[in-house]
């Protein structure tokens, strides 16, 4: 039996599954065990489909989410909406996490059926971005990439012949590769807000490389872990000092360098540039709404307010689609990078939402997503 | 719990963009972004959103006018294409090269061709036609100077994002169209006699496109333009497969334009019709007219992947697959080969059983698939051609009056899809004169009758009314028209 708060070190048992999974398959076989003694009705999983593409998809098939695992970060997927109405287990990045909170704040997700098993996240990549990146700075065949990792500061991919090859992520992202721009400002790196926190980092010595340090966060994530155990498909130890010690160092790092980009990118807009700022950022829309559809944290269905006040007849210099949404967001925009990632016309929409909300958040020292103690400061909570 | 993923290309238009299409296991259709596509990286427009509910209408095999089989409804199309005098096949390139090639078979069988409905390979000299192929989309990035003759922001959205980086690393944009862009740093009403003044050269891009109804003496003015200049040309096309189909034609000067075959029908000259995905009521700009046309067959038959109002009228309907279940592979804009990865052949089935009903052999995916390979990967690579053309003369159309209501065809015109469009575009000269009230309407009347419509402010020439959706009192892609205010 395990304790909420406990810090482990743990692999799948199964060594197909521990071999496969990017750290020792502890969080696939979690996801498995929880399916298999039907503490849920499916399991959310990336299908793969290359090293550069993946579909989340729900299975209700055991052996399916034992066949997937790996990490993929240039597949920039969010997994939120799959966790809406359904009794499911899923695994999670910060930004999945905080998004499924916030549907929970608003009653699109019902906690207590959805099981989430966080994975430290220092950042997703655009798969074209990472190819081309991987033509021009790597000097490496995209063809030929088996693998990637990021490990102290460097993203290294590995290929089919056995080498490895790293490069700093600063370097690659001062030449306009490397992670995608939310990601690079993003504050939470170990998903603290889901059942449990899984990553390697603090993986270190024999085990580093086929294992997974995994911080138990709550009720939840004790049931899902004991589970696990229990069925036989993980064993645990307890992780020791200085694996405790390197895991804490690395986040430090990262998010030092997530407050650097924040302080370069999301700059204080003054007030006489606001109104020219945003017109001018918004004037290439197209009006698709993918932006909107795509929101992890929106639940407002097809008559939201930034739609019904919105007509594409109207002649103002700036849509009320977005002025709607720029003050709906304000409350519980995650800074997940969905939306700037799906826009047709390339508007950064996530920075300029996060532009707009940050000062608001940091006003009332609220951050998204994180827990369902504090209600959304625009909203009734209704959980 | 199951779903199903199917890797697709958007119908909307010939840009390609990939997406996956969803099928939940209640049946419902949903879109997830592809975002590996190099074509659109997962981005889709405002069409590509609503594809749901384009594909919430299946095809239902119909004979005379009754749900059928479809090997019933092959049958009898068999027996109406057996007894028929002079038949018009139509494939404008709503399907996949594979079927487009199948049908091609049965025109063979029957001793006709397959018109793809854009008449200017019918009006071009054949030395022009490869310049209506397509040039790489990423190659407009790298452009000095873009002149655009079409509105990239309604007809073709996922182009936009080519242009604006093409800004970015320093382009000139101009646009020549009827409406002001904001992407552009000039936007300018020219004659085909000012075109000199654009200045352009060998590193300038034109853009435009060809489609059903473009005029040719448009399209040979601007490949005048290129020829004199040195630019480079790209045309981009309405329909996922347009490029396909059009590269696929074996004889494109005797293809007629749809507008073309619907004159023929009119006067009694065609009497059968038959089509593959392609419905002339959603493509001609005046249904009504076209509606008439339409009863003057004695057969009409369609095959289709989904319901149109051309599968209310035929008689007989085969229905196949829906678009994103189909195996097979599209051709985009830009000449780049796009694959499904739906694994379902009920089309080319159908079609192969129909051409064993006439009389001649059947076939399979697979032959239909080598063909393409022999006949058009060579093709692809789409290098810069030098022109081989010589000067065109031509005379425009004039349109005389003082109001034209100008159609913007855009994707949601083409596939009757329901779209908030629902008002026209003029421009401050007219909503002074007529007094026009903010949130009001304006009457529009026509030789063909009257209707009310909302209206948007926008810069276009002064006394063009711009559509992007159909209208009823629209008489042809340009109408002659009286406003009022009301």
């Amino acid at each position: 039996m395990v304790g909420i708060g406990d810090k482990l070190l743990g692999y799948a048992t199964n060594p197909d599954v521990r071999n496969r999974g990017a750290s020792g398959g502890l969080v696939t076989a979690v996801l498995a065990a929880a399916l298999e003694k039907g503490m849920v009705e499916g399991v959310v999983v990336l299908k793969r489909i290359d090293e550069y593409e993946a579909i989340p998809v729900i299975t209700d098939d055991v052996q399916e989410v034992l066949a997937s695992g790996g990490s993929m970060h240039a597949v920039p997927v969010n997994l939120t909406k799959h966790a809406v109405g359904r009794k499911i287990a899923m695994p999670g990045k910060p930004c999945d996490v905080r998004g499924v909170i916030e549907q929970a704040k608003r009653n699109g997700v019902d906690l207590e059926n959805t099981y989430i098993v966080g994975l430290n996240c220092g950042g997703s990549m655009h798969p074209v971005v990472t190819r081309e990146m991987l033509i021009r700075m790597y000097e490496i065949d995209p063809e030929d990439v088996v693998g990637e990792e990021i490990e102290k500061g460097k993203l290294i991919f590995k290929t089919k012949d056995g080498e490895e090859k790293a490069i700093s992520i600063d370097e690659l992202e001062e030449a306009g590769y490397g992670r995608r721009e939310n990601c690079r400002y993003c504050t939470i790196k170990i998903p603290t807000n889901a059942d449990l926190a899984c990553g390697n980092w603090g993986v270190i010595g024999e085990l580093a490389g086929s294992a997974t340090f995994c911080e138990v966060m709550n009720e939840k994530g004790k049931r899902l872990l004991d589970n696990a155990i229990e069925a036989g498909f993980i064993e645990v130890q307890p992780a020791d000092e200085k694996s405790i010690a390197i895991r804490n160092k690395v986040n430090s790092a990262m998010l030092k360098l997530g407050d650097e980009w924040k302080g370069r990118l999301l700059t204080e807009i003054h007030d006489q540039e606001r109104l020219t700022y945003y017109i001018e950022q918004f004037a290439d829309c197209i009006d698709c709404g993918a932006c909107r559809e795509v929101c992890p944290v929106c639940t407002c269905g097809e008559d939201s307010k930034c739609t019904m006040f919105h007509s594409l007849a109207d002649n103002y210099k700036m849509s009320m689609y977005h002025m709607v949404r720029l003050l709906h967001l304000s409350d519980s925009c995650i800074g997940c990078g969905q939306c700037s990632d799906i826009c047709p016309v390339d508007i950064p929409v996530t920075t300029i939402f996060r532009r707009f909300a940050d000062p608001a958040q940091k006003k009332r020292d609220y951050s998204p997503g994180m827990d369902l103690q504090r209600p959304p400061f625009l909203e009734l909570m209704l959980k | 719990m199951k779903e199903t993923i199917y890797q697709t290309v958007c119908p909307g238009c010939g840009i390609g963009c990939g997406l996956y299409i969803r099928e939940n296991g209640n049946g419902s259709v949903s879109i997830d972004f592809l975002k590996s596509s190099p074509v659109n990286l997962g981005k889709l427009c405002r069409f590509g959103m609503k594809l749901p509910y384009y594909y919430s209408r299946p095809a239902s095999s119909k004979t005379e006018g009754v749900v059928s089989g479809a090997e019933e409804a092959v049958k009898a199309a068999a027996s109406r294409l057996k007894n028929a005098g002079k038949i018009a096949m139509l494939s404008a390139g709503n399907t996949t090269c594979e079927e487009h090639i199948a049908f091609t078979r049965l025109a063979e069988t029957l001793g006709t061709v397959v018109h793809t409905g854009i008449p200017v390979y019918q009006e071009l000299p054949s030395e022009c036609h490869p310049h209506l192929e397509g040039m790489p989309l990423a190659e407009i990035e790298n452009a000095e100077k873009i002149v655009l003759f079409i509105d990239p922001y309604v007809q073709y959205p996922l182009l936009v994002r080519r242009l604006l980086v093409a800004r970015r690393n320093g382009a000139h944009i101009i646009s020549a169209g009827t409406k002001e862009l904001h992407l552009a740093h000039e936007n300018r009403d020219l004659s085909p006699e000012q075109y000199a003044e654009l200045e352009l050269d060998s590193n300038s891009v034109i853009i435009a496109d060809v489609h059903p109804h473009t005029e040719s003496c448009h399209t040979k003015q601007l490949l005048n333009l290129a020829l004199e200049t040195g630019a480079r040309i790209h045309f981009m096309k309405p329909f996922i497969n347009s490029e396909g189909a059009n590269r696929l034609a074996r004889d494109k000067a005797g293809m007629m334009g749809i507008s073309h075959i619907m004159d023929e029908i009119e006067k009694g000259d065609i009497k059968t019709l038959f089509l593959l995905d392609s419905d002339p009521l959603e493509m001609m700009p005046d249904s009504d007219r076209t509606a008439n046309a339409l009863n003057k067959l004695d057969n009409l038959i369609v095959i289709s992947s989904r319901d149109s109002p051309i599968t209310e009228i035929a008689n007989v309907v085969i229905a196949t697959e829906p678009l994103y279940r189909k195996r097979g592979t599209f051709i985009n804009a830009e000449g780049k080969l796009r694959e499904n990865s739906g694994q379902e052949v009920a089309g080319i089935d159908a079609m192969s059983l129909l051409s064993r009903e006439l009389g001649s052999e059947g076939f399979e995916y697979r032959q239909m698939h080598g063909y393409l390979h022999e006949r058009m990967i060579e093709t692809l690579a789409n290098e810069n051609r030098k022109p081989e053309y010589g000067i065109m003369q031509c005379a425009p159309v004039q349109h005389n009056g003082a109001c034209i209501l100008k159609y913007l065809f855009n994707p949601f015109m083409w596939a009757n899809q329901p779209d908030d469009n629902d008002f026209v575009l003029l421009n401050m000269n007219m909503v002074r004169s007529l007094k026009l009230r903010k949130g009001g309407m304006v009457r529009l009347d026509s030789e063909k009758g009257s209707m009310k419509m909302r209206y948007r402010v926008e810069r276009v020439p002064d006394g063009m009314i711009l559509t992007a959706r159909k209208l009823q009192v629209a008489t042809g892609t340009n109408t002659t028209v009286k406003v009022e205010g009301c």
